[in-house]
């Protein structure tokens, strides 16, 4: 007899009741504890199914951050994510300088060890808080709201999260910023967009920078843009130069506050 | 790579399913995995094994099934989204094949653990006299029930 622990939703797949049935021929009588279902809708995941589902379970946690930060605190949260050396730091110094003498910033940098990229913010005067992630090659919402307790968030306006050089993992884990920036660099090659196609779906604009050496690389920035635009359409691009300060007008722009939330691939959160 | 921490919250709520219900071991258990993540199916069957070792969840048999996205689009279309021809690795088309809009998924981006099998009735009620109130001293009971395995 197959006894169920827990009521149960019936799940669109139902191979579950299939993997059952074998089981259940093979070894005798077991009971069974499915996990609820509601069909996986991002913004409606039951508390069950959340609890359950370990991805989902991390969007929640970024969730939380966002509605910490952006909705009791009022700090608008930008991550940059995007490979190692492909100017995530140097595009946010770019921000730095230009901001308003009353705006407070402050900074959250993810790194695999060590603290260059967090010294360099140290030296535009904002508090930033470095979080070596070791073994993860990434930020994950935890680590986050962890690090952000360690500001006044009453006083922060803007909070700059740079994660971890990394293409892939990110795309499983929002952190909970207003703005996802993708930072893609001419040097990584034309078919960077193709590669990694499922980071570029969540992020809220892309960056193309080091356009300045895009010719000597033989690197086709149109190629570039065409398939941003395939992969994850809608999506703003902006191309820069952050060494020469180009195009950072364009990306300061582009991250204005307009009063809409984080959007693919971002948390669930209700108003 | 994040197949170890994601099977480390896997193993956990299989744990915290098995002591909900008194039951020393958990004899199978299903991961619905979704394909829009990065998640590595055999990478996370491995991972999860060995986040199990030593605990009531080691010797359980582990499947992982794969989930094949679902989209939604503002429009009223559903269904399975098509493939990304340009892209090098898998990923959804997110464009709406009714009105060009973006879509959004509403599956494939999971990875939950769908069900866990636990040992029939009777050798739960059994077990279940034998072992005492859980959640406190976890660790010290798993390593007792590890041994009543074994014996
Ligand atoms: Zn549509």
């Amino acid at each position: 007899m197959i006894h169920h622990v827990q009521k149960t939703i019936p799940n669109p797949m139902n191979s579950t009741r299939k993997t059952l049935k074998r089981i259940e021929d093979a070894v005798g009588p077991i009971r069974l504890h499915r996990f609820g279902h509601d069909h996986g809708h991002a913004h409606d995941e039951s508390v069950s199914d959340v609890e359950a589902d370990v991805l989902a379970e991390v969007r929640k946690r970024a969730g939380e951050i966002h509605e910490r930060l952006a909705h009791e605190h009022g700090v608008y949260c930008v991550e940059f994510a995007g490979s190692t050396g492909g100017g995530k730091t140097m595009l946010i110094e770019r921000l730095l300088e230009r901001a308003s003498e009353d705006e407070v910033i402050g900074a959250v940098v993810g790194d695999v060890a060590g603290e260059d990229d967090a010294k360099r913010f140290r030296a535009h005067g904002i508090p930033v808080e470095n979080v070596n992630t070791e073994k993860e090659c990434h930020l994950d919402p935890t680590m986050v709201s962890e690090a952000i307790e360690s500001f006044d968030l009453e006083e922060l306006d803007t909070l700059y999260l740079e994660n971890v050089g990394n293409m892939v993992c990110p795309a499983d884990f929002p952190l909970g910023a207003n703005r996802r920036v993708l930072v893609v660099s001419t040097t990584e090659g034309d078919d960077v967009i193709r590669k990694h196609p499922m980071l570029v779906q969540t992020a809220d604009i892309v960056a193309i920078n080091k356009i300045d050496v895009a010719e000597a690389v033989g690197t086709d920035v149109d190629r570039i843009c065409d398939d941003i635009e395939a992969v994850a359409p809608g999506t703003p691009i902006v191309e820069t130069d952050a060494k020469n300060d180009v195009g950072i007008d364009e990306l300061a722009a582009a991250l204005e506050p307009d009063g809409t939330h984080a959007h693919h691939g971002e948390a669930p959160h209700s108003h | 790579m994040h197949e170890l921490s994601i099977a480390m919250g896997i193993v956990n709520r299989a744990l915290e399913t098995a002591e909900e219900h008194g039951a020393e071991t958990v004899t199978a258990l299903t991961v619905e995995l979704g394909s829009a993540t990065h998640v590595n199916p055999a990478q996370l069957k491995f991972c999860i094994e060995t986040a199990a070792k030593e605990t009531p969840v080691a010797e359980a048999v582990v499947t992982i099934e794969e989930v094949t996205p679902l989209a939604e689009c503002v429009c009223g279309w559903e269904g399975t989204p098509g493939t990304l021809d340009q892209a090098m690795v898998y990923a959804p088309d997110v464009t709406c094949p009714e009105c060009g809009d973006r879509t959004t998924l509403i599956r494939g981006r999971e990875c939950r653990l769908a069900t866990v099998e636990l040992p029939d009735e009777q050798s739960h009620q059994k077990s279940a006299q034998e072992t005492p109130a859980p959640t406190q001293n976890k660790p010290p009971e798993e390593k007792r029930l590890l041994q009543d395995n074994k014996s």
